[in-house]
């Protein structure tokens, strides 16, 4: 609240300008503890009183050489006026009053900070202002206040001359004193980024660490800065320099085309004097010597002295005479200062970084010289040029340097074929031929190679969490899908790839089989279609796709034996079971019968496989239906018993429907033959009637639930049980069976 | 000093005269104030040169900036050659006029061969105006 009320009076004073000075005695008395003016000894006041005389005096000095000794406020040790200063010159300079009222904060920071830093200009602070400066002091104001109406680009004088008291002696600050302080650039920018706070992007919410890019303060692609830390480093060696500049860091468009801007200028001045001629030259600043020089003259005087000097690059680093302004500072001739100047060509291939043959080299520095040597001229001529320079060292470096990294390879006989290959020729060529004369070991070329950046990224993972970090850069884009692939075992692929091979297999012998079954299918029509002469032939072939067919499906040694192993291939695929359905209509009976054996045979088989698809076995039972019925009494029993087969083979063939169907059909067939035909041969041996025996008991034995039911019930079962079978069986059959008592 | 030996760069080329061409057949002729890394210019009192027959004029356009993918080539100007030329230099009006009698006849003995052609019952298929390559 003390402050507050402090600051507040103080400002109201400050805006009213002709402040109320009944009201000093307060604000001086907070003032002290508000500028933090504890650690000062000077008192600020005092200070501020007597260059407000001093101002006044100069304006009368100006004005008419009237001595102002009566306007001169009291002794310092009073109380002073705060508008003391700006009353006499109301006209012009109320702001100047203002920024200097201002810029008494900031002048105490910033001297407290130079004298902090510099022990020259320490000692020569530390020094009691006396009156003895004031005709200087007067000189800096006119120059400053002279220097805002010049459109020089230098704004009003921020430092108070406050700062300037402390320092007047230092060449720093004559310089200051001459060219004003750089004002403050515009906080819009164009193209050097110099504003950072509003070019920087919003920073990023991954952090470098994880793998995005670094930050960036300025975006990628801007050219560098202007030089200043180039040209200064080498030859600056005291901290001052840094200090010096680090307030007056702003780079601003230079007034006139001359690429080396004022304040690179200023900059090497101020490094140069204090570095060098602080101890040397500190001629007392003349009374009104400087007025400041015109753009053009300036100009003129930097081109001027820059022209002795080889324009390779930008102008050099010191400049002999740092430009008219400072020619009183400079009084020293240049060829003290010429020593700091790096000999322009002691590096003719610097930037490289690439490697060359050595030979290339000599060539490379053999061609500079004689260049060089022609160039003396033109660089004359270039120094007259105004606009030359546009491009900076700084920049010219960085597009070389974004040239070289292009060329940067990791397999340089890739992609540098030919240059290798001729270096190595004429390597070769030069052993060849300076074997007497050894005037040098032969030098190789070893070609470093970049080496090949890391290229896979693991995204982060942190441990007991939940997945993976999901942060994305331009250099690692996340990861959507964690897709863990699962490799399998050689042994498990093994065997996968084994049952793939046999599936494909079958399949394959089906296709063919299902060709040739096609071509015997269209025979007929293709019969009908061909002219009488070709009718045998097509007969015959005929024959042969027929027996292929069946020859397909045999065994290998018997004839009428269809063998199971293919027959359970075959038949192991819905594909296959449909071709045997229409294979068979087109087999001779005999094959046919072998067929259909085989089928029986392999039936719990057939059935296991199955299982799950009733419905595809179903599709044989009509053809199968059909052989059997032209089968002969032996084959039908053959048949029945092939059926019945090895122990257990029944019940599982009731369990499927096809089964059950077939023997279904076997049965009545049977029963037809027995009943149409007296005499058939069916009874002629027991087996018929053993098998029908052991159907029926297994019928009866055969739980209901595994007993699948048939596709269609013949009617003469019943009658075929009946002959069989008691009374009491056959009930419990029929109950079974559902068999129904209409029968024929 | 030397940037980049062994390559060609256009660092040493900074403020010197240069003749440029242009992909869409201008010629420019600057001095060369600045580059970067994609060959990108900026010409400082640039002239667009006119050729027709042997006239030639000159327009001045002051300072371009010609975007690199743009140029098919450009080379610099010796000074003590440029002074004498055997082409005839006249005024801008001129030159504009004998370009637009050429293009005129260039357009006329196109129209011509067509029309042979398409009496003979052929077709020359027109390229696209838009098909640099």
């Amino acid at each position: 609240m003390f402050r507050f009320q402090s600051l507040d009076e103080d400002c109201t004073l400050e805006e009213e300008e002709e402040g109320q000075v009944e009201e000093e005695d307060d604000i001086d008395q907070f003032n002290d503890d508000t500028f933090g003016a504890g650690a000062v000894d000077d008192d600020w006041q005092e200070e501020h009183a007597r260059l407000a005389e001093l101002d006044e005096r100069v304006r009368d000095v100006f004005a008419g050489g009237d001595a102002s000794n009566a306007s001169l406020p009291p002794p310092p040790g009073s109380v002073p006026h705060p508008s003391s200063l700006p009353r006499p010159s109301a006209s012009t300079l109320p702001p100047p009053g203002l920024e200097e009222r201002r810029g008494g904060d900031l002048a105490e920071s910033l001297t407290r900070l130079l004298l902090g830093s510099d022990p020259a200009i320490a000692g020569v602070g530390a020094a009691e202002p006396d009156h003895s400066r004031f005709p200087p002091m007067s000189q800096a104001q006119v120059n400053s206040h002279s220097i805002w109406e010049n459109n020089m680009g230098f704004g009003p004088v921020s430092v108070s001359p406050g700062l300037v008291t402390h320092m007047e002696d230092s060449p720093l600050m004559s310089i200051i004193k001459e060219v004003g302080l750089p004002k403050r650039p515009p906080p819009i920018r164009g193209e050097d980024g110099l504003d950072l706070s509003e070019r920087v992007p919003p920073p990023r919410s991954s952090s470098p660490v994880i793998g995005s890019p670094p930050v960036r303060a300025v975006p990628i692609g801007t050219p560098p800065k202007q030089p200043l830390s180039h040209t200064l480093n080498q030859q600056i060696h005291c901290p001052t320099a840094v200090h010096v500049r680090a307030p007056i860091q702003h780079r601003f468009p230079p007034p006139f085309p001359e690429r080396l801007s004022p304040n690179t200028l200023l900059n090497i001045a101020i490094a140069s004097t204090s570095f060098q001629n602080s101890p040397l030259c500190r001629p007392p600043f003349p009374a009104g010597v400087g007025p400041v020089l015109s753009q053009i003259q300036r100009a003129q005087l930097l081109n001027s002295q820059v022209g002795p000097f080889s324009r390779g690059g930008p102008a050099p680093p010191m400049l002999p005479g740092g430009g008219g302004g400072f020619r009183p500072f400079f009084s020293q001739p240049p060829p003290r200062v010429g020593h700091h100047v790096p000999p322009p060509n002691h590096n003719p291939i610097r930037h490289n970084t690439t490697h060359l043959h050595p030979q290339h080299r000599r060539m490379l520095t053999q061609r500079m010289q004689s260049r060089g040597d022609r160039g003396g001229r033109v660089g004359d001529r270039r120094s007259r040029d105004p606009y030359s320079n546009l491009m900076t060292q700084k920049e010219k470096e960085w597009v070389a340097r974004i040239q070289m990294m292009q060329l940067q390879s990791t397999d340089p006989y890739l992609d540098d074929y030919y240059y290798q290959n001729y270096y190595e020729k004429m390597e070769k060529r030069l052993e060849r031929d300076k074997d007497s004369i050894r005037k040098e070991p032969t030098t190789k070329l070893i070609t470093p190679q970049v080496a090949k950046l890391e290229q896979t990224y693991r995204p982060v993972q942190f441990a007991g969490s939940l997945g993976k970090l999901t942060v994305s850069s331009v250099n690692n884009p996340r990861k959507m899908i964690d897709a863990v692939v699962t490799t399998r075992t050689d042994d498990e692929e093994k065997r996968e790839k084994q049952v793939w091979n046999k599936r494909r297999q079958i399949l394959y012998t089906v296709e063919k089989m299902y060709s040739l079954l096609l071509e015997v299918q269209d025979f007929e029509k293709k019969f009908l279609q061909t002219p009488e002469e070709q009718r045998e032939a097509l007969l015959e072939q005929h024959k042969t796709h027929t027996l292929q067919l069946y020859n397909s499906l045999k065994e290998k040694e018997w004839e009428d034996r269809v063998s199971d192993e293919q027959c359970l291939m075959i038949m192991s695929v819905r594909k296959g079971k449909r071709l045997m359905s229409r294979l068979l209509p087109f087999l001779p009976p005999p094959q046919a019968a072998a067929v259909v054996m085989g089928i029986a045979r392999n039936l719990p088989a057939l059935a296991k496989k199955d299982k799950h698809d009733q419905q595809v076995l179903c599709w044989l039972v009509e053809p199968v239906a059909v052989v059997i019925q032209s089968m002969s009494s032996s084959a039908l029993t053959d048949l029945l018993q092939e059926l019945q087969g090895s122990e257990g083979q029944l019940p599982r063939v009731l369990q499927n429907k096809f089964g059950v169907t077939l023997l279904y059909l076997i049965l009545s067939e049977g029963e037809r033959m027995q009943s149409s035909d007296p005499n058939c041969q069916l009874m002629d041996d027991n087996r018929w009637t053993e098998l029908v025996f052991s159907v029926t008991r297994e019928l009866l034995k055969v739980p209901s639930s595994s007993l699948s039911p048939p596709l269609f019930t013949p009617p003469n079962l019943l009658s075929l049980f009946s002959r069989y079978v008691d009374r009491q069986r056959l009930e419990l059959l029929q109950e079974k069976l559902q068999i129904t008592a209409l029968s024929r | 000093m030397n940037y980049m030996p062994g390559t060609a760069s256009l660092i040493e080329d900074i403020d010197k005269k240069h003749l440029v061409l242009l992909r869409d057949g201008r010629t420019l002729i600057g001095i060369l104030r600045s580059i970067d890394q994609f060959a990108n210019l900026v010409l400082h009192q640039t002239v667009e040169r006119i050729h027709v027959g042997k006239k030639f004029g000159d327009i001045p356009r002051g300072i371009f900036v010609v975007r690199g993918e743009n140029v098919v080539l450009l080379g610099e100007v010796d000074l003590d050659k440029e002074c004498d030329q055997i082409l005839q230099r006249v005024s801008i009006e001129e030159i504009l006029e004998e370009q637009r009698i050429e293009q005129q006849a260039k357009q006329e003995s196109e129209r011509l061969k067509l029309q042979a052609v398409k009496e003979r019952g052929l077709s020359i298929p027109k390229a696209d105006t838009l098909d640099d390559f």
